[in-house]
């Protein structure tokens, strides 16, 4: 990455890029409902890194996908940029997420036909314009796939295929990346490659990462950790190693 | 998105591929077709105006009432020649002979060609009118000599200084053959031989004595043929018409592509019934295709795209598979023409193609319609695809899948609509015209209505087949039939591909036997005679001659003449065919089922007494007394009063009324019978007065051929199998692009099922057990097709025979037809599953454990 994200023009410079309140979300109904959100509050100020941790089945998930707008909570509003999401409509989230939101999961990131630069500048144009050339070398270079461009998904390893992920998530310079467990699917080294990029996107371009993980190790690198269970936060702070991350998920 | 579709058509070029191949057929057969025609239709333009091209003004009989027969209109007085040659500016005119109704026979003295195209005897004109081009050898001088098409010519090995013998209804003559011609450009007209005579001679072995079928006129220089014909036509009988040369051959032109579009109307059918039946190929690929895919549409919308860009893009994959299989199917279109010439040949047709003719017409056509079929199948794949949330590129694929209640609800509605449509073309109204468009659409609304329905039956009918199977193969078996359980709508809608073909052939077989049995029963019940004569060709006229010649025969007790002659009635709509019958001897040859009178009443028929037929007067309100007035293709006005009234549904003696032979062949200008019965005395030994009566025709009336009544059912049943085995072969394409369809499933799921089958392999079971259960799953999803379209297709018969069942249709089921049809079923599953199987016995375990 070449050049420097204009903060300054942003109007909610200031204020959190996204927060959240008293968000529930219930599956199913009566006797077999389950509450997989039990009122969560949360503030995300711009360029920090947040991993959100917890046990298999604490919420995780579905606490992102209702901040990135790709489900609704069954009660409790979002704002991101200042606007609130839950009230829009799906032309409205899908401008949004096209404009504003990045993405990162664990598997199926990227499109099986196309090439790692087509999958990169998918984004742009889905929107409908014109991928900056330079922008694109500079993200290839910056995840380290300048000679992998040309590759297929299905020649690259698990690794370069997250990378190539995290490169299209940051294309459209978005207010927020979500990452759902992006290193759920890798081995140790190309686990830290990756959270590396992440890493290095905040410190470097003060972008805002908000990550799902079940790794301590991982959660230890954030700036900020959430430890979610049964849909409930249990704690919100820095946190100084991954024995302590292990130890907050424990606590329960 | 553009490169995304793209390269997405790309990457799935096995699937694009079989996709593309439904498309194709139906394009082909589409775009042949049309080729065809515009070919056929410019031979024929060719073939006419260079024919006409020393031709100013024809004059020809006015034709008022089209004849049934091929027969063209009377031929009229050899005297208004002079008159013509009277009128200002006429340089040269001359009358000439051009009569269907001969027959060239060959060395054993059977007519060339068979049963095929007509024979045509053509007086010779002068030179400057002649349309003919001599290859060989020189006009006839002498009534001995005659000149023969380059065609027949060819077939039959003849050359100058041969002989040939020539039927007509003057005596059959041997002649010196003296030239080899060429008609204008050189184009088969069908088939048709010609035999070229002097004018006196054709004259005499035509019957038009003193008379012409045509006059050719040429104008004096600087005279317009415009203002010529006007000339002409004042100085001439109203009852005749002059033409200019240009006219002329328009109109010769005309009636030619008129008998050749009956048969590409009927490809034109086939073709989209092909197409139709692609439809569901396209629309399953792509169901299948967007549930695959579901991830990737959902991450596509996680990344913002909108349902209008995902909806584009799988209605653009859509286009381009069905433009690249419409441009291919155009190329296909051109063997699609050289199989349909190479079967019609088969049959003795020749269709003429002077070249072939792509027009920009026949492009466009061909491209829209295969580009508008791909996308309208894959509309309803599409729309789903724009449903999927971006949540679903998150979770695993899966889960089952059972019909809906609302493709249930469709259905029903669809299904509703169809029996309306077809109970209305059935029984709603009488026109053939507004019955097929009841019926085309009503037809195919059942197919998509029982197609929808049919995810209902796949459950039952995948565990009646697949019992026995799972007995002989065990697991696989099993698991051959669970899977095509796993999702009832794919195997439905894979089947019923296969069920349109298969019900449209068990209709045809069905409602052919109905024809069959119904029309052997009634020659059986009103038949009396021993023998019918008829022209060898089936179809025209024979000399009224026959009769009289053989009346006098050894052992004959009765010979029983008759006519048929067209009219206009008067308060009737169409063209009336009328019987003639000779009063004394038709009761012998014929039991006659009287409603009113008796065959007394035959005796009183005189010259102005008419039977009905009992329905054709109940449908046209006309009763026993009444007066039916009419005009006969003479031009003349007559009236017939009503004696009495008899039952003969399947027509074979009267379709509509009839009154005496005698009468009939003075006014309605008719020169001969269409068939004659002949009754042999009791005590007489059969096969010895049917050997003088051949004996006496050979000699006599080459033209005319004796069939007893087994030949005559023999020839029917024949006769009616070769528009069978055409119709097999136009429906055998259909099928085959359904088995495609099942080949396109196949590997569809099998892909799917990549994991699972690496599993299996994975646990124990072998190469042979997934090639089985492959093979098995192929197995009852065409059984299925099959059944289910038998079934339809008994439904249609039945239904269609009780509709007919006034005009004596009698229902006869070809189960050993039927059943072979299952079998052969079965056979195409096993064969559609070759290439699928083997790919998936050739899983990787690892890799496939691996997968995503
Ligand atoms: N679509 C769904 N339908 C029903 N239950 C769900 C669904 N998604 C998640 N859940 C339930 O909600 C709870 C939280 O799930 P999730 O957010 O995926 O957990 P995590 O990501 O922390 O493992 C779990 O009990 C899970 O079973
Ligand atoms: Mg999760």
């Amino acid at each position: 990455m070449t050049d420097h994200q204009p903060q300054d023009e942003s109007p909610t410079a200031t204020g959190p890029v996204i927060s959240c309140s008293d968000l529930r979300r219930r599956f199913g109904e009566g006797g077999a409902a389950v509450d997989a959100l039990a009122g969560v509050s949360l503030e995300f100020p711009k360029g920090e890194l947040t991993a959100i941790v917890g046990p298999s089945g604490s919420g995780k998930s579905t606490l992102l996908h209702i901040l990135a707008g790709l489900d609704r909570p069954t009660d409790g509003s979002v704002w991101i940029d200042g606007i609130e999401i839950t009230a829009l409509d799906d032309r409205e989230l899908t401008d949004l997420r096209r404009d504003k939101l990045g993405f990162v999961f664990q598997f199926f990131n990227l499109v099986p036909v196309l090439t790692a630069e087509e999958n990169l500048v998918l984004p742009v144009k889905i929107a409908g314009r014109r991928p900056d050339p330079v922008r694109v070398d500079g993200l290839l270079e910056t995840v380290g796939m300048t000679d992998r461009r040309t590759h297929r998904p299905s020649e690259l390893s698990g690794g370069q295929q997250q990378r190539v992920s995290i490169a299209r998530a940051l294309v459209t310079r978005p207010a927020v990346v979500f990452a759902d467990e992006p290193t759920g699917n890798l081995d140790s080294k190309s686990g830290a490659d990756v959270l590396g990029l992440l890493r290095q996107a905040v410190d470097e371009f003060e972008q805002t990462v908000v990550m799902v993980t079940h790794d301590p190790r991982i959660a230890s690198y954030a700036d900020r950790v959430i430890v979610l269970v049964d849909g409930v936060v249990t704690h919100d702070g820095r946190v100084q190693s991954a024995d302590e991350v292990h130890a907050l998920m424990q606590i329960e | 998105m553009f490169a995304l579709t793209v390269r997405g058509v790309v990457a799935r070029k096995t699937r694009g591929f079989l996709t593309a191949l439904a498309v194709f057929f139906g394009v082909a057969m589409i775009a042949g077709t049309l080729m065809l025609t515009d070919s056929v239709n410019n031979s024929f333009d060719d073939i006419f105006s260079e024919s006409n091209s020393a031709v100013d003004v024809s004059i020809k009989t006015r034709e008022t009432i089209e004849d049934s027969r091929g027969a063209l209109p009377p031929a009229f007085d050899a005297a208004v020649l002079e008159s013509v040659r009277a009128v200002d500016g006429v340089a040269e005119a001359a009358g000439s002979i051009f009569d269907p109704t001969v027959s060239v026979l060959d060395e054993q003295g059977q007519r060339v060609g068979l049963t095929g195209p007509p024979h045509f005897a053509v007086g010779a004109v002068p030179d400057r009118f002649s349309p003919f081009n001599y290859i060989e050898g020189r006009p006839p001088e002498t009534a001995d000599e005659m000149a023969i098409d380059n065609f027949t010519a060819e077939r039959e090995s003849w050359t100058v200084g041969d002989t040939a013998r020539v039927a007509g209804t003057g005596t059959a003559k041997t002649y010196v053959i003296s030239g080899v011609a060429r008609w204008g450009s050189g184009v088969e007209l069908l088939g048709a031989s010609l035999a070229i005579l002097t004018l006196p001679e054709a004259q005499r072995l035509t019957g038009k004595q003193e008379k012409f079928d045509e006059v050719v006129v040429a104008a004096e220089e600087g005279v317009a043929p415009e203002e010529l014909k006007l000339a002409v036509q004042r100085a001439i009988p109203t009852s005749l018409e002059a033409l200019t040369g240009e006219e002329n051959a328009a109109e010769e032109s005309q009636e030619f592509k008129g008998g050749f579009g009956i048969i590409s109307n009927s490809l034109l059918a086939f073709g989209l019934i092909a197409l139709f039946v692609g439809g569901f190929i396209i629309f399953n690929t792509f169901s299948i295709t967007v549930a695959q895919r579901t991830r990737e549409f959902g991450m596509l919308r996680t990344l913002g795209a909108h349902r209008r860009q995902i909806l584009g893009t799988v209605l653009l994959e859509a286009a381009i598979v069905g433009l690249v299989a419409s441009a291919l199917g155009i190329l296909g279109g051109i063997g699609f023409v050289a199989g349909i010439i190479a079967l019609f040949q088969s049959f003795g047709l020749d269709i003429p193609s002077s070249g072939l003719v792509i027009s920009p017409r026949t492009v466009s056509i061909a491209l829209l319609v295969g580009v508008l079929v791909t996308i309208a199948a894959s509309l309803a794949p599409a729309r789903r695809a724009t449903r999927v949330t971006p949540l679903e590129a998150l979770r695993e694929p899966g889960g089952s899948h059972r019909p809906s209640r609302r493709r249930t609800t469709v259905a029903v509605v669809l299904l509703v609509l169809a029996v309306l449509a077809i109970a209305w073309g059935m029984f709603g109204t009488d026109s053939v015209g507004s019955a097929f468009i009841f019926l085309g659409p009503g037809i195919l609304l059942l197919f998509l209505g029982v197609a929808l329905l049919s995810g209902r039956l796949v459950g039952p009918l995948s565990g009646l087949i697949g019992w026995p199977l799972e007995r002989l193969g065990g697991v696989p078996g099993q698991l051959a039939r669970e899977n095509t359980q796993r999702n009832k709508s794919r195997t439905a809608t894979t089947a019923a591909a296969l069920m349109i073909g298969l019900a449209l052939v068990v209709f045809v077989a069905t409602f052919a036997s109905a024809l069959n049995k119904s029309a052997t029963e009634a020659l059986d019940r009103q038949f009396s005679s021993d023998l019918i004569l008829s022209n060898s060709d089936q179809f025209t006229r024979i000399p009224t001659q026959t009769a009289e010649a053989v009346r006098g025969i050894e052992g004959v007790a009765f010979v029983s003449p008759v006519a048929h002659g067209n009219a206009r009635v008067q308060g009737v709509s169409g063209t009336q065919a009328v019987s003639g019958l000779n009063p004394e001897s038709v009761v012998s040859a014929f039991n006659l089922d009287w409603r009113e009178g008796s065959d007394a009443t035959l005796a009183e028929l005189g010259d102005t007494g008419a039977i009905i037929e009992a329905d054709w007067g109940k449908d046209n309100s006309v009763a026993v007394g009444d007066v039916i007035l009419l005009t006969t293709p003479t031009g003349r006005d007559a009236s017939y009063t009503v004696r009495g009234s008899v039952r003969d549904k399947p027509g074979l003696l009267l379709s509509t009324f009839a009154v005496s032979r005698d009468s009939l062949l003075r006014n309605f200008g008719v020169d001969g019978d269409s068939y004659t019965l002949v009754g042999f005395i009791e005590s007489a030994n059969p096969d010895e007065v049917e050997a003088r009566i051949d004996d006496e025709l050979a000699a006599a009336f080459p033209t005319v051929e004796s069939r007893s009544r087994a030949e005559l059912e023999a020839d029917n049943r024949q006769q009616l199998n070769q528009i069978l085995v055409l119709i097999y072969a136009l429906l055998a394409l259909s099928i085959l692009i359904a088995i495609f369809g099942v080949v396109n499933t196949l590997i569809l799921t099998i892909h799917e099922r990549t994991r699972e089958i690496g599993m299996l392999r994975a646990i124990g079971t072998s190469k042979r057990q997934v090639r089985r259960m492959i093979r098995y799953e192929s197995v009852i999803t065409a059984m299925i097709g099959a059944i289910i379209g038998a079934g339809v297709g008994l439904a249609l018969a039945i239904v269609s025979v009780q509709a007919l069942s006034s005009e004596g249709l009698v229902l006869s089921i070809p189960y050993p037809l039927i059943v072979t049809l299952l079998l052969l079923a079965a056979v195409a599953g096993v064969a559609a599953a070759i290439a699928p199987a083997r790919r998936a016995s050739k899983t990787n375990i690892i890799e496939a454990l691996l997968y995503e």
